[in-house]
């Protein structure tokens, strides 16, 4: 069992940036630049809880991230795994040519596209404005090809059987397809979630309000000119962290389970 | 994010092959119903989102006001502040937007570029010829003539006079910084060395320097200055250099001055006196100094509070001049857009920020930076305050300002001088290659202006 | 995008409308030391990093698919740096590769080595960026392989395993063909974003020291919203595009040859 060692050693060690986040988060000033540093505060404090909380409207600043989030990931779920389908399934024309634009959209860097995005949401009066922040998150190409991936591996013989009883585009969809995708799904929805939850730019540029900031916004508001308040910062930082995180463990308990239910009733 | 257009074709394509294959119709009823709840959900929070937007009384003028400086400490300040002039007017109403230093250009030249600029924002002098050269900016003349209140001594001369470009004022300055020497008593006390006064020049400097470097242990350091853009064209002053030649066309900062100066800087890290970046690793220069591990500390005054409960005695002096004295000179600014549809309004919030005699009140009080008034009486509020006792070493650092050049294409211009004092300060290039060199780049640079 | 594409033969400083410029901004590229540089060393960095962040997430995978106790734990364990941000991942790792007595250094001068400036140092600065980027990375990776082997049904396995294959050749036979749709995925996605690789650089080392760890996206967003040089931005992420778009395209092209889907 020597894997089993060395894969609990390492991931002891993957923890050490959250260890060290939530710890440097509980300890007061003068710990926190002590030299060498310390892993576990001496004198714990929920001080920097206490002051980002003071700082930042954070009950607003959660529900806001979460309204956007829950809804573009609902939306990017949905759009990805209908197209990923298609393209893994049907056959329509232009089809590869459609899919490498897909992808074109994933190489060009967010900096460049930034300014022309603005100034179209502009002509639609959306600056300033939830849809205007959540429109152009709705779908993600990046979700589209995962789930292509994966509804290109299904065995076909599963489908060839249901075919054969007549079953749609629509019944393979959603009762073979989708059921065996589960697993992707889950990746998807944890990665999608965490590119919303963490967008930054663009929620930057289009956002002006201070009642409709994002959670990544505020916390960059956290860093003055010239001086940072470390300790808060950290305290902020490992809140904003806690939802992905435990969605995580929500979802990883759910691939899980189905992959032993799922079972492959043939 | 980019393929939402595209994801509304992937979207009606799935579905559109999906119904195109359909033989099930209870089926699609079912799962449609749930797809169009779904959107319907998705757009009610948006709706709401959207109406959840307060509108302004139509009788009120609405000015935006959009800020860095406020960004983290002192968004209660410019609340009161606001309050302060909506008493004062009411029929005006500010709406403060704020983002942090690090991310305000990028915001600010969206905006810009989106037809949304702000009626009134700040700049720093660095920045402001940028916006003011592509007519961002509003002549703020035009309003402050009709003021008839108004005289612009009430403002510290210099920094009122920095943001007038070709006759035009394009600002009016809110507040301004500089940078001292820091100095820790007690180091200087262990090496048995005077400490600094503010007669001292380079040569005292450098000798107290050595002195330290012999008595004081390993990692603590004598004499801390970076080489870099910012402390390079200052020390140029003190050496009697400038910058860039009068008509701003040919960069001069090569000639013989500029080699003393970044000699002078370069030694210090070559002598030992100031730590190299591996020696630093993950300390910042203000947590050194803080840690007592400086004797000496080339920074800016807004470092004050930070330093206030260290466990060593420290003061401020004045910085030693090389053949004269030379100081920064920093300032920033409140601007208007030229494109505001209310620049009257915008003239006075930008006046009453900087320069009112409650806003200047508490801005002192909250120890939000010096504002630019002239008025020594207001001013003797910041003076009383300690630490540092010598607070008047930063209006003696005034009186020599050397101020930043600064061109149209400011970022470019700073980026590549730094990467080539970079170079210098590595010993990848020497000394006079490296402003030779540097000197070449912004003569391309100026030739585009 | 198209947006971008146009503005590439554009001169626009983001505050004053734009110019047209014909190919000029392109030509200006070719020449551009700075540009040229910065895709150097984007390509070293996915050399050095992809294999490493495959190969670790492969692992990290593998030995994560069975159910053991703890297992789920771990797997968490491995996904939470992808969790974190930079600023606190990059924090860590100067912390352990600080040339001033960090873990590493010390341990170095233990058995008589004197450590390299790490991040400070134009020379491994680049690998400074790598290690920890792979390392950060890797629970992504594990993720979308877990999804992948999750979908392996396990009577493959079984029936191999019955007729009396060892686990290296289920391994190697079976898992791993099996796995490269999901390994494709992997490989294109990675290549996409990382020739797009900026936060870490930005935090970590602003692209220093003396420009050895300054990427292609480092550059655009430099010229465009600091020197007010949008088109020639545009320009360059139109070579970016364009490069990373035939690499796909290959790619897509060479998938026929070695995944498998049925």
């Amino acid at each position: 069992m020597r894997p089993k060692f060395f894969t609990t050693l390492f991931g002891i060690l993957m923890l050490f940036p959250f260890i060290w986040m939530i710890s440097s988060s509980l300890k007061n000033s003068v710990e926190a630049f002590a030299t060498p540093p310390t892993l576990f505060p001496k004198a714990p404090t929920l001080e920097n809880y206490r002051n980002v909380f003071r700082a930042l409207d954070m009950p607003r600043l959660f529900f806001n991230s979460f309204a956007v989030s829950v809804v573009c990931v609902f939306m990017q779920l949905t759009s990805s795994a209908l197209a990923g389908y298609a393209f893994a399934r049907l056959n329509f024309r232009g089809k590869n040519a459609i899919f490498l634009i897909y992808l074109a959209t994933m190489m060009i860097p967010f900096q460049v596209i930034i300014v022309p995005l603005f100034i179209e949401m502009r002509h639609f009066g959306l600056i300033d404005s939830f849809l205007g922040l959540g429109l152009p998150m709705i779908a993600s190409a990046f979700g589209v090809f995962l789930m292509r991936q994966a509804m290109l591996a299904i065995p076909r013989e599963l489908e060839e059987a249901a075919i054969l009883d007549g079953a749609s585009h629509f019944r393979l969809f959603f009762s073979i397809a989708l059921p065996l995708c589960i697993p992707t799904l889950a990746a998807l929805t944890i990665l999608s979630f965490m590119s919303v939850w963490n967008a930054y730019l663009w929620p930057l540029v289009v956002i002006f309000s201070p009642e409709k900031m994002t959670l990544p916004l505020a916390l960059s508001n956290l860093h003055g000119e010239n001086l940072t308040d470390w300790p808060m910062v950290m305290a902020a930082t490992t809140l904003a962290a806690l939802p992905i995180a435990i969605i995580y463990l929500v979802l990883q308990k759910q691939i899980a389970q189905s992959f032993l239910t799922a079972g492959l009733k043939g | 994010m980019k393929s939402s257009l595209w994801g509304f074709v992937g979207f009606g394509k799935g579905l559109h092959g999906l119904v195109h294959h359909l033989l099930g119709g209870k089926q699609m009823k079912g799962i449609k119903k749930k797809i169009w709840a779904a959107g319907i959900a998705g757009a009610l929070i948006a709706t709401v989102g959207l109406i959840g937007n307060p509108t302004v009384a139509a009788s009120k003028t609405t000015v935006n006001f959009f800020t860095f400086t406020s960004v983290p400490d002192h968004v209660k300040d410019l609340a009161a502040m606001v309050a302060a002039f909506e008493k004062k007017n009411p029929t005006i109403h500010i709406n403060v937007q704020s983002a942090s230093y690090a991310d305000y250009f990028t915001k600010l030249k969206t905006r810009v570029a989106g037809n949304q600029t702000p009626d009134t924002f700040e700049l720093n002098y660095e920045n402001f010829v940028t916006y003011a050269a592509a007519g961002t900016l509003l002549d703020l003349n035009k309003a402050s003539k009709k003021d008839v209140g108004f005289k612009k001594s009430v403002y510290y001369g210099k920094a009122y006079d920095v943001f007038n470009l070709r006759g035009k004022q394009y600002g009016v300055p809110s507040s301004f910084s500089t940078v001292v020497m820091y100095y820790n008593k007690d180091l200087f006390k262990q090496a048995g060395v005077a400490t600094p006064t503010a007669q001292w020049d380079w040569s005292d400097e450098a000798a107290a320097a050595a002195a330290l470097k012999a008595k004081l242990p390993e990692g603590t350091y004598a004499d801390f200055q970076p080489t870099q853009f910012w402390e390079f064209y200052k020390v140029l002053g003190q050496a009697g250099g400038k910058f860039l030649s009068a008509d701003k066309k040919t960069a001069t900062f090569n000639k013989q001055p500029g080699i003393n100066a970044l000699n002078w800087l370069v030694q210090k890290t070559t002598s030992g006196y100031t730590p190299t970046k591996a020696q630093m690793g993950t300390l910042a220069d203000d947590a050194m100094f803080k840690a007592g591990k400086i004797a000496m500390y080339h920074s800016g005054i807004w470092l004050f509070d930070a330093f206030k409960d260290v466990p060593f005695g420290w003061d401020i002096v004045v910085e030693p001049g090389g053949v004269t004295p030379g100081n920064h000179f920093f300032a920033n600014a409140v601007v208007a857009s030229a494109k505001t549809k209310n620049p009257e309004a915008a003239w006075k919030w930008a006046k009453f920020m900087t320069s009112d005699p409650a806003a200047v009140k508490i801005r002192l009080a909250a120890n939000w930076e010096i504002p630019a008034i002239s008025d020594k009486k207001a001013l003797s509020l910041y003076l009383s305050k300690t630490p540092p006792a010598n607070r008047a070493a930063v209006f003696e650092a005034l009186k020599n300002p050397v101020t930043p050049p600064v061109i149209r294409q400011q970022n470019e211009m700073q980026d590549t001088v730094n990467a080539w004092l970079e170079k210098a300060l590595n010993g990848s290039v020497s000394v006079i290659e490296a402003l030779n060199s540097a000197a070449k780049d912004v003569n391309a640079i100026l030739a585009k202006e | 995008m198209l947006a971008a594409g146009v503005l590439s033969f554009t001169s626009w400083d983001l505050l004053s409308p734009p110019e047209w410029i014909g190919f000029n901004n392109f030509k200006e590229l070719i020449s551009d030391r700075d540009f040229l540089n910065s895709l150097r060393n984007t390509l070293v960095f996915i050399a050095g990093y992809l294999p490493l962040v495959y190969f670790l997430g492969l692992a990290a995978a593998l030995a994560l698919n069975r159910k053991f106790k703890g297992s789920l734990a771990l797997r968490a364990a491995y996904f939470l740096p992808v969790v974190t941000s930079w600023v606190i991942v990059a924090l860590l790792w100067k912390w352990i590769l600080n040339p001033n007595g960090g873990l590493v250094n010390s341990a170095l001068s233990a058995i008589g080595i004197q450590g390299p400036g790490w991040w400070t140092s134009k020379n491994w600065s680049m690998i400074s960026v790598i290690v920890p980027s792979a390392w950060k990375d890797l629970g992504y990776v594990m993720l979308i392989l877990l999804a992948g082997l999750q979908a392996i049904p396990p009577e493959y396995k079984e029936a191999a395993s019955i007729d009396g294959a060892s686990k290296r050749q289920i391994l190697f036979r079976i898992t791993l063909p099996l796995l490269t749709p999901a390994t494709f995925f992997v490989l294109v996605v990675s290549l996409i974003n990382n020739f797009q690789v900026f936060d870490q650089i930005w935090i970590m080392t602003t692209g220093g020291p003396e420009g050895s760890t300054s990427v292609v996206v480092q550059q655009i967003v430099k010229n465009s919203f600091e020197y007010g040089h949008m088109g020639y931005a545009s320009a360059m992420s139109m070579v970016l595009f364009l490069i990373i778009m035939i690499i796909t395209a290959v790619q897509i092209r060479l998938q026929k040859r070695w995944v498998n889907y049925e």
